[in-house]
């Protein structure tokens, strides 16, 4: 039920706005993590010297009695861009996030942001980069409790030493963006979750960063607060563009939200794509345990199942009706144009040019895909950008 | 035969053959030393390690060159005249203002940090101090708690941050802080004599370190338990670590440190009295004359003073603990109430308000007025908030001019009330009547002498003369090792030869003697209290007063009541230490058995326990560890207050302490009171390890 909901919200933003398309766009590199590595333990060194690479993360606790928290994390994030990590509890997620702003230290890798390796700054380097680059969106919000909700949304200018007036004026744009309104002078516990987790959102954009880290920041709060915060938030960052790392345990909320979506599993990286790549070529059976329940009308879209024209075996031109779906139109969307008729319809991209032809066998052949196969039917790409 | 094996090797088992050995043991030393013989019974004299001519050689080396020394010069003679400045100036102001600006202005803090009841309290109170003539008394008492208390809390608060920074800094500090709060403060008293000299500056230093261990303890702690989820938060947004510690972690520690503090002011007023015994003037010098002349009626006076003292102080700081807490959301609550009426209007001040408001708003338009560029309405809001304290600080200004001019005069005679000659009438009267009833071998009298001849006797010889000391620190030993295993037990026999070595043996079998009796009956009365406190809730209503006064008279005030029924010796010491002692007893007692999960006594209820086989076969074997916390703490109590006992003729280690500062043989004190720091650590390590190694068998 709440995932058909998600669906459904998930489908409204993309016919507004299809996301394929624009991650595909070419922009700047953001944060780009290299070789990531965090082993919990008195000689973490000396465990990642000695692994093998077959070697399991149970096989090392009971070993060595080290945790492979994070083993060997490689990514780029763009500018603007929402990159989802998706994980079960204990997959190492939350430390990947900690590592990438330094609340847990990266036993090895470099985490590039900008043009620095964030890894070798020292404390008075980290702490700029912490006030004026990042900032953080926590699972249990991490509220002050004896400071009121301005004073916690003001709080990141006030170490930055901003005048008292100014910084409680932008707080109280921020309070309003986030629709806290009237709240200014309460203290936190008075608040539902839902509303601290607005006063974290504040507080966290407040400074202003280029970097937006969330970790499991909806995970606390009961599903349909969830689900709203989840696309007002999907509608902030269509206005703020920010580069976003978001944590969660929640598929659906890496749908909805995730321009890029890295599951991760003891530890690795199983697969990077985008939500339809995940869908269509799942890397393995741990992925597509995932993507089994997703329904795929809602997040495929024309342009993955279309072929050849010349396959199909029917000209361009016989279809009088001259219906053109455009490339990123949802199967959803498609299902009347498709059902409808016995001929295929024409796919086009952005520039009206024609790319493929989808037919009523194709949307069977990628349904039926999706209740039956277990196994996936596309090509098993391994972690792939 | 390998079943034996087998059967040896379980635990339980195994423990049973220690003991079985253990007693063979006990047997064979009681056979080889004819009983009575005290040869063999007491420690050898020449194992005396020769402290005492060590300590008073370095006692008089320190009266030699106490003026020289660079370590005195430098060091402990300007920090006892920094102390001893303060204290003047403290009591010489308290002294100044006139007595019913004191009691006004206490009782209008009272009323802004509790309300009406603080102020009945308050007043009532400090009025007593003054009816009953003891009115300077008291305020040399107040002076030295404010100057001690404010000492410790600057290099309290301070160190538990450090401590709450440093994992190895708390490593280093706690030992040290649980042998502090170990140790009974009697013990203290001695070698700060030694570096301060005789007068106030001692108690002040005595004060401190008693008082100490709580603050450090509660903002470590405090800082420590900060959800680490706002200490991340605070990073995250690049707060230095001054900006962490001022902004979030000591406004989130505060109720910590206000619970600490709380401790403090109880600790040192309970030192504070026994300080006396080392040349603190004030209350606990009227306590500690009248016990000595046994003038019942004026130690009471003094007592009362003292408890009216500590209920006033504990429910001040406790309010403004409270205060704080409330505090958040009190003036949430005010500001919702204004956004009610829309676009943010405050509703129209009521005249009470525009009166409280009228001095505050009269400031800050003077102040905007002399001061270019301050803005009235932001200033006006921030001073009413401060209304109360402004009225307040105005009043008393006011007040103290009028004082200028018309002079109060000290507390008036004829406000005066004897107390005294009552409750010696009545002491005299209880003397005559309950000492010993008739002819009939019933009352007080009787009742001490059945208790020393027929029970304390006994069993301080069977310690003293009948048991040689090898079995006395073996039995412990064995104790030690039920309870912690062997590291506790060598331990153990270490802190047990201990005051043998420093030829204080027999004194010190005689005090444990007496700690063993007062903690069976405290035990045996408590136990079932805190259960009837637990399954009672009228009971628990009806004993909560009580048990709260109880924890806050300080433990010397105890014995006056006391020695009025029973004369002196052990007995009334006995008593106090049961009074005194009780109260943890119970209050653990019925946590222990309230924390007991609803479940398990469901299910003991579902299989059809009767309420005697639940309490015995649930309720209390799951509150054990609680229950055994509680007896930790009724052994600690009572050990410090047998050895305060020593006052009124309680014997043992406390009558060497007390001699020892009495006739300054330093030697003397500084080797009882290392036996009683021995003995102290053994007791409260055994029960501690006893108590934690019921935890996991839950």
């Amino acid at each position: 039920m709440i995932l058909w909901a998600g669906s459904i919200l998930y489908l409204k933003r993309v016919v507004n706005q299809p996301t394929a398309v624009r991650a595909e766009t070419d922009s700047a590199i953001e944060i780009s993590c290299r070789g990531v590595w965090k082993v919990f333990g008195q000689h973490p060194h000396r465990v990642i010297d000695t692994l093998n690479e077959r070697q399991s993360r149970q096989a090392t606790l009971r070993s060595t009695g080290h945790v492979i928290a994070v083993r060997d994390a490689s990514f780029e994030v763009r500018k603007g861009e929402t990159f989802v990590v998706m994980g079960l509890s204990g997959s190492g997620k939350s430390t990947l996030v900690r590592c990438m702003c330094r609340l847990t230290e990266p036993t090895r890798g470099a985490i590039v942001i900008g043009d620095r390796d964030i890894v070798t700054l020292d404390e008075a380097e980290l702490r700029q980069l912490r006030r004026r680059r990042m900032s953080m969106v926590f699972q249990h919000f991490g509220l002050f409790a004896h400071r009121r909700v301005i004073d916690n949304v003001a709080y990141g200018l006030e170490v930055q030493g901003m005048a008292r007036r100014s910084r409680l004026a932008r707080a109280q744009d921020m309070i309003e963006l986030v629709g806290l309104s009237g709240w200014e002078q309460h203290y936190p516990n008075q608040l539902s979750g839902g509303m601290q987790q607005r006063v974290g959102l504040a507080r966290a954009l407040t400074v202003d960063p280029d970097i937006l880290l969330f970790d499991e920041p909806f995970s606390a709060l009961d599903p349909l607060i969830r689900r709203e915060l989840r696309s007002e938030l999907v509608k902030l960052q269509q206005t703020m563009h920010k580069t976003i790392v978001f944590i969660t345990h929640d598929f659906a909320e890496a749908l909805e939200l995730g321009e890029r979506i890295a599951i991760m599993r003891d530890g690795q990286f199983v697969q990077i794509g985008s939500p339809e790549q995940l869908i269509t070529a799942p890397a393995d059976d741990y992925v597509s345990a995932f993507t089994r329940d997703v329904s795929r009308l809602t997040v495929l879209t024309v342009s993955s199942i279309m072929r050849d024209c010349e396959q199909v075996g029917q000209a361009v031109s016989s279809d009088e009706s001259g219906t053109v779906l455009p490339a990123g139109t949802r199967l959803a969307d498609a299902l009347p144009a498709l059902v409808e008729r016995e001929t295929p319809v024409l796919v086009a991209n952005h520039d009206n040019n024609v790319v493929g032809c989808v037919d009523r066998a194709a949307l069977v052949e990628a349904l039926v895909a999706n209740t039956s196969a277990r196994s996936p039917n596309g090509r098993a790409e391994s972690p792939a950008t | 035969m390998s079943l034996l094996l087998q059967l040896f090797k379980e635990t339980a088992n195994r423990r049973l053959a220690v003991i079985g050995t253990g007693l063979a043991g006990l047997i064979a030393a009681l056979f080889l030393a004819p009983s009575g013989d005290a040869a063999t019974a007491s420690f050898p004299e020449s194992w005396n390690l020769g402290l005492r001519g060590a300590v008073d050689d370095f006692q008089s080396w320190v009266i030699d060159h106490r003026a020289t020394h660079v370590l005195f010069a430098r060091l402990f003679d300007p920090l006892s005249d920094a102390i001893e400045g303060t204290l003047i100036l403290v009591e010489d102001f308290l002294l100044w203002q006139p007595w019913l600006l004191v009691i006004a202005a206490v009782s209008l803090v009272g009323y802004g940090l509790g309300g009406v009841g603080l102020v009945g309290v308050c007043a009532g109170g400090f009025l007593f101090m003054g009816v009953v003539g003891l009115w300077e008394a008291s305020m040399k008492t107040l002076a030295l708690m404010l100057v001690a208390v404010f000492i410790t809390l600057a290099i309290g608060i301070p160190t538990g941050v450090l401590a709450a920074r440093s994992d190895r800094t708390d490593r280093i500090l706690r030992p040290i802080l649980d042998a502090m709060q170990t140790v009974p403060a009697f013990v203290y008293l001695i070698p700060v004599l030694l570096f301060f000299g005789v007068a106030r500056v001692p108690s002040v230093v005595a004060t401190i370190i008693y008082a100490l261990p709580p603050v450090i303890r509660l903002t470590n702690l405090g800082i420590r338990q900060v959800a680490s989820d706002a200490v991340e938060a605070a990073q995250i947004f690049g707060s230095t670590k001054w900006q962490m510690l001022v902004k979030v972690q000591l406004p989130l520690a505060l109720p910590s440190i206000l619970t600490g503090i709380n401790q403090a002011i109880m600790m040192a007023l309970s030192i504070v009295v026994i300080a006396a015994l080392i040349g603190a003037g004030g209350l606990g010098r009227e306590v500690l004359l009248s016990l000595q002349r046994l003038q019942v009626g004026a130690g009471f006076e003094a007592g009362m003073c003292i408890v009216f003292l500590a209920i006033i102080l504990d429910r001040l700081s406790g309010a403004l603990g409270a205060l704080v807490l409330r505090g958040r959301a009190r003036s949430a609550e005010r500001n919702t109430s204004w956004h009610g009426h829309d676009g943010g209007h405050e509703p129209a001040p009521s005249l009470i308000d525009r009166l409280v408001w009228a001095p505050a708003d009269a400031v800050s338009a003077l102040v905007a007025r002399l001061g270019p560029g301050v803005e009235l309405s932001p200033l006006r809001a921030r001073l009413r908030r401060h209304a109360y304290a402004i009225d307040c600080a105005i009043v008393i200004v006011l007040f103290s001019a009028f004082d200028l001019v018309f002079p109060l005069g000290p507390f008036p005679e004829w406000l005066q009330v004897d107390f005294a000659s009552p409750v010696d009438a009545m002491v005299q009267w209880m003397r005559d009547h309950l000492y010993r009833i008739g002819d009939l071998p019933i009352g007080t009298g009787p009742f001490s002498d059945f208790l020393t001849l027929h029970v304390l006797n006994p069993l301080r010889d069977f310690l003293r003369e009948t048991l040689p000391w090898p079995a006395v620190v073996w039995g412990v030993m064995m104790l030690a090792w039920l309870a912690g295993g062997w590291r506790l037990a060598v331990g153990a026999g270490l802190g047990m030869v201990l005051p043998g070595l420093v030829g204080m043996w027999p004194q010190s079998m005689d005090t444990l003697s007496q700690v063993v009796i007062a903690v069976t009956v405290t035990v045996a009365l408590a136990i079932p209290l805190g259960v009837a406190v637990a399954r009672y809730r009228r009971f628990a209503v009806a004993m909560r007063p009580i048990l709260d006064t109880l924890q806050t008279i300080p433990s010397f005030v105890y014995l006056v009541p006391v020695i009025m029924l029973f004369s002196v010796g052990r007995v009334p010491g006995l008593i106090a230490s049961v009074l005194y002692a009780i109260v943890p007893g119970i209050k653990l007692t019925a946590l222990g058995i309230k924390q007991v999960p609803s479940s398990a006594v469901e299910a003991a209820r579902a299989f059809g326990a009767t309420p005697w086989q639940r309490l015995t076969r649930v309720d209390i074997p799951l509150a054990m560890p609680t229950i055994l916390l509680g007896v930790n703490q009724v052994i600690m109590m009572v050990l410090a207050m047998v050895v305060i006992a020593g006052l009124v003729g309680g014997a043992g280690l406390g009558l060497e302490v007390v001699t020892g500062l009495a006739r300054n043989q330093t030697g003397r004190g500084v080797e009882a009171g290392l036996a009683i720091a021995a003995l102290a650590i053994v007791l409260d390590r055994i029960t501690q390890a006893w108590a934690s190694a019921q935890t996991p068998q839950r």
